[in-house]
């Protein structure tokens, strides 16, 4: 077993010290108040949510796979028409904040409610995760297994699910993982839709009742069903393989008379998660310009802009590290780092961010109400995000490459910047742009933590909603959507890369 | 690769020296807010107090409840100079964890005692109504009590907001009022009749386009909707109900001390001085609470407002309204 270099060693152990903060906030919170907080557990109610928010977890789960993966298999391994067009806009709605999804449909199916609205505006929301998770490994699946079971007389669709599906499982589970987290935190799209999960029980019991440890019992629940969630997803997807091979030629699906069903499947999807969200934000926006404050606009970009590109940047590094402890050294210690940034995942950003408030006003006074502890709260936040991208590119660096290197006596440690970095560098960049465009959405830990005078679209945009003005708030959902929407479609380019690097 | 990675990292250096300024230094002549009311609302009448005083004051917005919790976690180390709530329920919230200053009798006495904390740590800075928001093409003929709401004719028709601050201010003065076995008989009838909404302009933009006939909101968002659009071009009306009926509560949002300085007295001043009141009643249709200045024209005087007859205090027992509103199964 070889050593981790002490860099990545400090790194991933500051990102998991950083994680231990909201929880032993969590547990301040219950051991001042264990008998309020047993009673919150106990109660009926628990129960209830518990079903309701399983319930939401498992079907936005399952129909986001079914979805992600359906897209992702016929745009990179089909004749279906359209095909770099249908990518385009499976992956536009990851721009989309949920909740701006959630208004947009709110405004055009009046009174749009409860389970059904909330499965389907979240299953659109999140299926470009897996969407791009599942592309990025398709395009770079070494097809001879696949030809082979073609030739010993196995059908299409036998080949999906015998051989293709068991090589793209980890890349699809750990984002059925992600989707399933983002589901069990999320709350914007929840509250407009008004189904009850419980990260809308703790939020209604900090801004109904100023009840903390209600809210932390709650939390704690939560905090548990992730560990499970992950413990479920670790269990059925197995490691990541380092790759031995380089990249093989590709096998294209002939569709045949399935050809255009598929295209109009790939069509409805666009329609309802992307066409339907974007023109109705541009009705709006058009009827809100003639109010629109150009500097408060610019200002609020630009704030965006650089958070977002901070953080990018900063978890991107950290996640690097713990991705390599985790896979490149497989130590004890790096498992548990990881483990530790993703059970925080599902915690609502709200109970992060007022751990942080706790920490930040009564602990490191110097850094509270900076754009530091706000770029902590982003990685606690985020850092698995950075985590679920970076595991594949840096898995499928050849072993043999840095063996050759090291043979050619270059130390370990240098082979790692120079021959792993580089290679999975283009994997690494499209982590960072997924983490960048999540932390332009990101709302709830923004407003508790901010700089007052730093103001972003998100806010901008929660503020113009705060004031009943719909209009006013669409220019910068719009704009929000746009800038986000630069590195959604960089993602999807970079997922799709290895593929035409063989087709031409 | 080696240069841009150089230049990759000087420019997430600078970026983070622009992005991280350090609040201001606590010195008497600045001051931090934290508003749980809109910036378009308040700031304008914030830069004025910084022209005609000289003190600069740092604003934070976000929503009441939430800057409420987090004064709480902030507790004594708090950066906060004054809290500007939307609602007597966030200040309650913190002023029983302590963290409010007792307000000078010279700032106390210029609102009525109903309107501001029985213990002085908070005053009231602008009124607002509970109305019944109604479409007069489906409702000709108004219910004369909020009770008459649970008839079964009402099923479907009416909008409600549960997980909102003033609605549970309400609950909790039905409950003073009228006890708890009938309040929760109300409010299980409303778990058959009513629509459930998040906030009260949700209420009045389904009142608007029909899907409901009517909403319990406060009287200032169809005033808002109004200048927004017109009010030639609402569909809907505000009414009260019957005289001294708990539908017609006043309620009031207000303003408290977390440390106390001669510049956050001065601001708190500043929110009651005429020119403040007069902006609140001119700029967001509510009602002034100090003597001398009137409301908006088109405003019913907030005396001849058929409210019940209610202390405000007596609306800090909100988690007995909590409850009470999940017994009822609403949220």
């Amino acid at each position: 077993m070889r050593k981790a270099p002490a860099l990545v060693v400090a790194l991933g152990v500051f990102a998991a010290l950083v994680t231990t903060v909201p929880i032993g906030y969590l547990a301040v919170r219950l051991v001042q108040g264990w008998q309020l907080a047993l009673a919150e557990i106990l109660r009926f109610r628990t129960l209830e949510l518990l079903g309701n928010t399983g319930l939401l977890v498992l079907a936005v789960t399952a129909s986001a796979l079914v979805i992600g993966f359906s897209q992702a298999w016929l745009t990179t391994k089909t004749n279906v028409v359209f095909a770099s067009g249908f990518a385009v806009t499976a992956a536009l709605p990851l721009a989309i904040p949920s909740y701006v999804m959630a208004l947009s449909y709110i405004s055009i199916f009046n009174g749009l409610s409860g389970f059904f609205a909330a499965w389907l505006v979240l299953t659109l929301a999140t299926s470009p995760l897996v969407f791009l998770a599942v592309t990025a490994a398709l395009a770079r699946l070494d097809s001879s297994s696949e030809e082979v079971a073609r030739t010993l007389g196995l059908g299409r669709l036998q080949v999906l699910f015998k051989v293709t599906w068991p090589q793209v499982r980890t890349a699809a589970t750990a984002s059925g993982l992600l989707v399933a987290l983002y589901v069990l935190g999320e709350f914007g799209a929840i509250a407009l839709l008004r189904y009850d999960t419980f990260t809308r029980a703790i939020y209604n019991a900090y801004r109904g009742s100023f009840d903390r440890t209600s809210a932390a019992a709650l939390a704690v629940v939560l905090l548990l069903i992730t560990l499970l969630v992950i413990w479920f997803e670790r269990k059925y997807r197995g490691g990541y393989v380092a790759s031995k091979k380089q990249l093989g030629k590709k096998l294209r699906v002939e569709l045949g008379a399935w050809r255009l069903p598929a295209a109009l499947w790939l069509g409805l999807i666009a329609i309802f998660s992307t066409a339907l969200p974007i023109s109705s934000l541009i009705i709006w926006s058009i009827q809100g310009s003639a109010n629109l404050d150009l500097k408060v606009l610019l200002d609020a970009l630009w704030g965006s802009v650089q958070l977002a590109g901070l953080a990018g940047i900063g978890i991107g590094i950290f996640g690097t590290a713990i991705a390599l402890w985790s896979i490149r050294y497989r130590s004890r210690l790096g498992q548990v780092v990881e483990w530790s940034s993703w059970a925080i995942h599902a915690v609502p950003a709200i109970v992060v961010g007022l751990a942080l408030v706790f920490f930040g006003a009564n602990v490191t006074p110097w850094i509270y109400q900076t754009s530091w502890l706000l770029l902590i709260a982003y990685l606690i936040l985020f850092l698995p995000n950075a985590l679920a991208g970076l595991a594949t590119p840096i898995a499928q660096v050849p072993v043999l490459l840095e063996e050759v290197s090291q043979s050619l006596g270059v130390p370990a440690n240098k082979s790692m910047v120079r021959v792993v970095l580089p290679i999975a560098l283009p994997g690494i960049v499209a982590a960072v742009s997924l983490v960048g465009l999540t932390v332009l959405k990101e709302l709830p830990a923004t407003l508790l933590l901010r700089p007052s005078s730093l103001n972003t679209l998100a806010t901008r945009l929660w503020g113009a909603t705060e004031d009943l003005a719909y209009s006013q708030a669409a220019p910068y959902a719009l704009l929000l959507v746009i800038i986000a929407g630069l590195p959604a479609l960089a993602l999807n380019l970079q997922a799709r890369r290895a593929l035409s690097e063989v087709r031409s | 690769m080696k240069k841009t990675l150089s230049y990759l990292v000087a420019g997430a250096l600078a970026l983070s020296l622009t992005a991280c300024s350090n609040p201001p230094a606590d010195d008497k002549n600045s001051i931090t807010v934290y508003a749980g009311r809109s910036e378009s609302l308040v700031q304008p009448l914030i830069d004025s107090f910084q022209e005609e005083t000289g003190i600069q004051v740092e604003v934070r917005y976000a929503g009441s409840a939430e800057l409420a919790a987090q004064l709480l976690e902030e507790g004594q180390n708090s950066p906060a100079d004054v809290f500007f709530a939307q609602d007597a329920g966030a200040l309650g919230a913190v002023s029983k964890a302590g963290l409010l200053v007792q307000l000078p009798d010279s700032i106390l006495e210029k609102v009525p005692a109903s309107y501001s904390a029985a213990d002085g740590s908070w005053i009231g800075v602008s009124g607002r109504v509970r109305v019944l928001n109604y479409n007069p093409q489906k409702v000709s003929q108004l219910p004369q009590s909020v009770f008459d709401l649970a008839e079964p004719e009402w099923k479907g028709r009416i909008g409600i907001a549960p997980t909102n601050a003033s609605f549970q201010a309400f609950v909790t003065a039905m409950q003073v009022i009228e006890g708890d076995a009938k309040t929760l008989q109300w409010l299980e009838a409303m778990k058959e009749n009513a629509v459930l909404y998040e906030k009260n302009s949700a209420i009045l933009e389904a009142v608007e386009s029909g899907a409901i006939d009517a909403g319990l909101i406060n009287h200032y968002y169809w005033f808002a909707r109004g200048q927004e659009v017109g009010f030639e071009n609402l569909t809907s009306k505000i009414g009260q109900f019957a005289s001294g009926d708990v539908g017609n509560l006043i309620n009031a949002a207000g303003v408290g001390i977390v440390a106390d300085s001669k510049a956050a007295r001065q601001f708190v001043e500043y929110l009651l001085s005429e020119t403040g009141q007069r902006y609140f009643a001119d700029q967001t249709s509510e009602y002034p609470l100090i003597d001398g200045v009137s409301a908006p024209v088109d405003l019913t005087p907030l005396a001849e407002i058929p409210a019940p007859a209610i202390d405000l205090n007596d609306l800090d027992r909100l988690d007995q309204t909590l409850d009470l509103i999940r017994a009822a199964g609403l949220i």
